[in-house]
């Protein structure tokens, strides 16, 4: 039986956008950069920097953090430095770096920068690789029309870094290492735990599958996070792998308050601010020239046209994981998603948009206190994900 | 195209769709970056000339080779096919890309090509009056920057863009990113422009939004043999805006 386990997951986006931020058709790529102000960023990172710390006091199992560029969805460009600051001030929560995609950094860079956080925490960071968003091929010098070989190679450089001794050799389509051999090497053998993160397409899904890796899925529908799952556990078999629960880690949005109005009262406004606002964006930064297959541009911008409409929380919770309301109604959601899911992984995002710092102390400190507690009582969950 | 016939090779594993008419000398024409605007233009030149258009690897109706990532690769290609069809020396058209892809086989195969015509070609770098960068132009924008007069372009796409015509733009826009992501242009490719030696013939329009018409006087610097044609009131397809443009690519020929 595996023991559920509590991440909380943060964006650190910038959040005080000009009046006028509608005007732009993107708040990512072309967003102009004049509109940061470093000392609101310097408030935000102090804030931010408490409120995952808090959640190591409060006994979550993980914090999450992440990359993307050019945006006000996120300051964490380079997501290890923000892991690096949290490390001495946190003792038991493992740190996600979730991560950063590959392809923007040296592939021997990224493994010997994980591995210093590894054996810096003594061994607490878990990784996880990203192809990356579309957006980020427009920030960064990199071609997204060789996108997938190159993370494919990237991804291959690191795990020899990390479980052959070095020096080591490796020549590639797009890299060349005459001596790899990187100082240090990571405190957890062979090497932190490693997920892909990815909207479920079928290539992730297969590289996910051969390393035996666990699988982050990011703005996927339940029906499909439900499928992803499913296909996971079927390829990695495929491979000679078991997937455990723990290694499918379920996105959820959480917001807890006394009572189900007050919680939708409080929440709901930073919910609507973060899909029409931090994520939007325009096709052709979505899905840069190559990035994607022909079929697969076609079969996004044939949803593209369904979802078109204005923001409706109902349907929003209807078709992705959102659990807001009082601690037992999200409780029993949570409980019955990840029996669904067979998943013992929940990764809750306690923190969105421009939702003001009591409210996320609240969210986390209700959640650890109210939420964790009930659902590890549960013992259904556990038996139920066991079962599979 | 109904002068033209259509015939599929197949060119070292690369379905390769090439269009032909007419008899005479063999003229080939390169299109550019996209295919919206056909080829239909060139069929005048069909009454003296055997006309031959191929369609580039990922473009249009010849198939994909994700393992073409540099112009060279299409240099290659073209080798292959004129083999194929028997073309030894020939006359050699290129419009925009494929401007700078003829330009660079001339380079490279000067003793083949009998005269070269490029119209508005890309491949130039030149900091005073840069190329836009087309790869970052959102594809909704990339027609109103194609012509001057936009209605010689608005017949010849559709209305309402459906999902095939996105996904053939998207897979076209994609070849353009395997070739050019890296370095919209070779900063090379000006370096052997010397090694163009044979009569050519450069068109442009005065009102090129996308590779602006000042980039004549830098040919001019490195090929100062050729004939410069700018027609007035035309943007980057002055081929379709000007039929006297198509008219003086054939006289030039002749």
């Amino acid at each position: 039986m595996s023991a559920l386990r509590f991440n909380a997951m943060h964006f650190m986006p910038y959040v005080h956008l000009p009046e006028n931020h509608k005007q732009f058709k993107s708040s990512w790529v072309n967003f102009p950069n004049k509109f940061y102000n470093p000392e609101r960023g310097h408030e935000l990172y102090q804030r931010y920097v408490q409120e995952l710390v808090l959640a190591d006091r409060l006994g979550y199992d993980a914090i999450v953090i992440n990359e993307h560029h050019n945006t006000v969805y996120s300051m964490m460009a380079t997501p290890n430095l923000i892991a690096a600051a949290l490390i001495p001030q946190t003792t038991n929560v493992k740190i996600c770096v979730w991560g950063t995609p590959p392809n923007l950094m040296l592939p021997n860079r990224l493994a010997e920068e994980y591995a210093i956080l590894d054996v810096m925490s003594k061994g607490r960071i878990e990784v996880a690789f990203p192809l990356g968003t579309g957006m980020e091929y427009w920030a960064n010098p990199v071609n997204p029309a060789t996108a997938r070989e190159r993370f494919r190679e990237s991804l291959k450089i690191i795990l020899q870094a990390w479980t052959q001794d070095g020096p080591t050799t490796h020549y590639g389509q797009f890299y060349t290492y005459r001596f790899l051999n990187p100082w240090p090497r990571p405190f957890q053998r062979p090497h932190p735990p490693c997920y892909i993160v990815g909207t479920g397409s079928p290539e992730t899904i297969e590289i996910a599958a051969e390393h035996g890796f666990g699988y982050a899925s990011v703005f996927v529908t339940q029906q499909r996070a439900f499928e992803l799952n499913e296909n996971l556990r079927h390829r990695a078999a495929h491979y000679g792998h078991t997937i455990r629960p723990d290694q499918l880690p379920l996105l959820t949005f959480i917001y807890v308050a006394e009572t189900q109005e007050q919680a939708e009262r409080e929440y709901v406004g930073h919910l609507e601010h973060f899909f029409s606002d931090y994520l939007r964006t325009i096709p052709h930064y979505l899905a840069p020239p190559g990035y994607l297959s022909v079929d697969q541009l076609k079969t996004r911008a044939a949803m593209a046209d369904k979802l078109h409409g204005g923001f409706d929380f109902n349907a929003i919770s209807g078709s992705f994981f959102v659990a807001v309301g009082t601690p037992e109604k999200v409780a029993n959601q949570i409980g019955d998603w990840a029996a669904w899911m067979k998943t013992s992984h929940i990764n809750g995002v306690m923190h969105i948009a421009d939702m003001p710092h009591w409210k996320t102390v609240k969210n986390l400190s209700l959640f650890a206190e109210e939420v964790i507690p009930r659902l590890r009582s549960r013992s259904d969950i556990a038996q139920r994900v066991a079962a599979e | 195209m109904a002068k033209f016939k259509r015939e599929t090779l197949t060119v070292d594993g690369v379905k390769t769709v090439v269009h032909s008419a007419g008899s005479g000398e063999p003229v080939v024409f390169f299109h550019g970056a996209g295919t919206v605007d056909g080829f239909d233009f060139a069929e005048p030149w069909a009454d003296k000339f055997r006309v031959i258009v191929p369609y580039h690897p990922g473009f249009g109706e010849s198939g994909d080779d994700p393992s073409f990532t540099g112009l060279h690769d299409y240099v290659m290609h073209y080798l292959e096919l004129f083999d194929m069809l028997g073309l030894d020396r020939f006359h050699l058209v290129g419009l925009s890309l494929g401007g700078y892809l003829a330009a660079k086989f001339a380079c490279e195969h000067s003793h083949r090509v009998k005269k070269l015509a490029l119209i508005a070609p890309a491949g130039i770098i030149d900091p005073k009056h840069p190329t836009i960068d087309i790869v970052a132009v959102p594809g909704e924008q990339v027609p109103g920057l194609l012509v001057s007069n936009f209605e010689v372009l608005r017949q010849r796409l559709p209305a309402q863009p459906d999902l095939d015509f996105i996904g053939e733009r998207y897979r076209e826009a994609s070849t353009v990113a395997r070739l050019l992501w890296e370095h919209p242009a070779d900063p090379k490719f000006m370096r052997y422009l010397h090694r163009i030696t044979m009569p050519t013939l450069i068109l442009w329009g005065d009102e090129d939004k996308i590779i602006p018409v000042q980039q004549t006087e830098t040919w001019r610097k490195f090929l100062p043999q050729a004939d410069i044609k700018v027609f007035k009131g035309a943007g980057h397809l002055v081929h379709l805006e000007k039929p006297e443009a198509v008219d003086a690519v054939a006289t030039f020929l002749a």
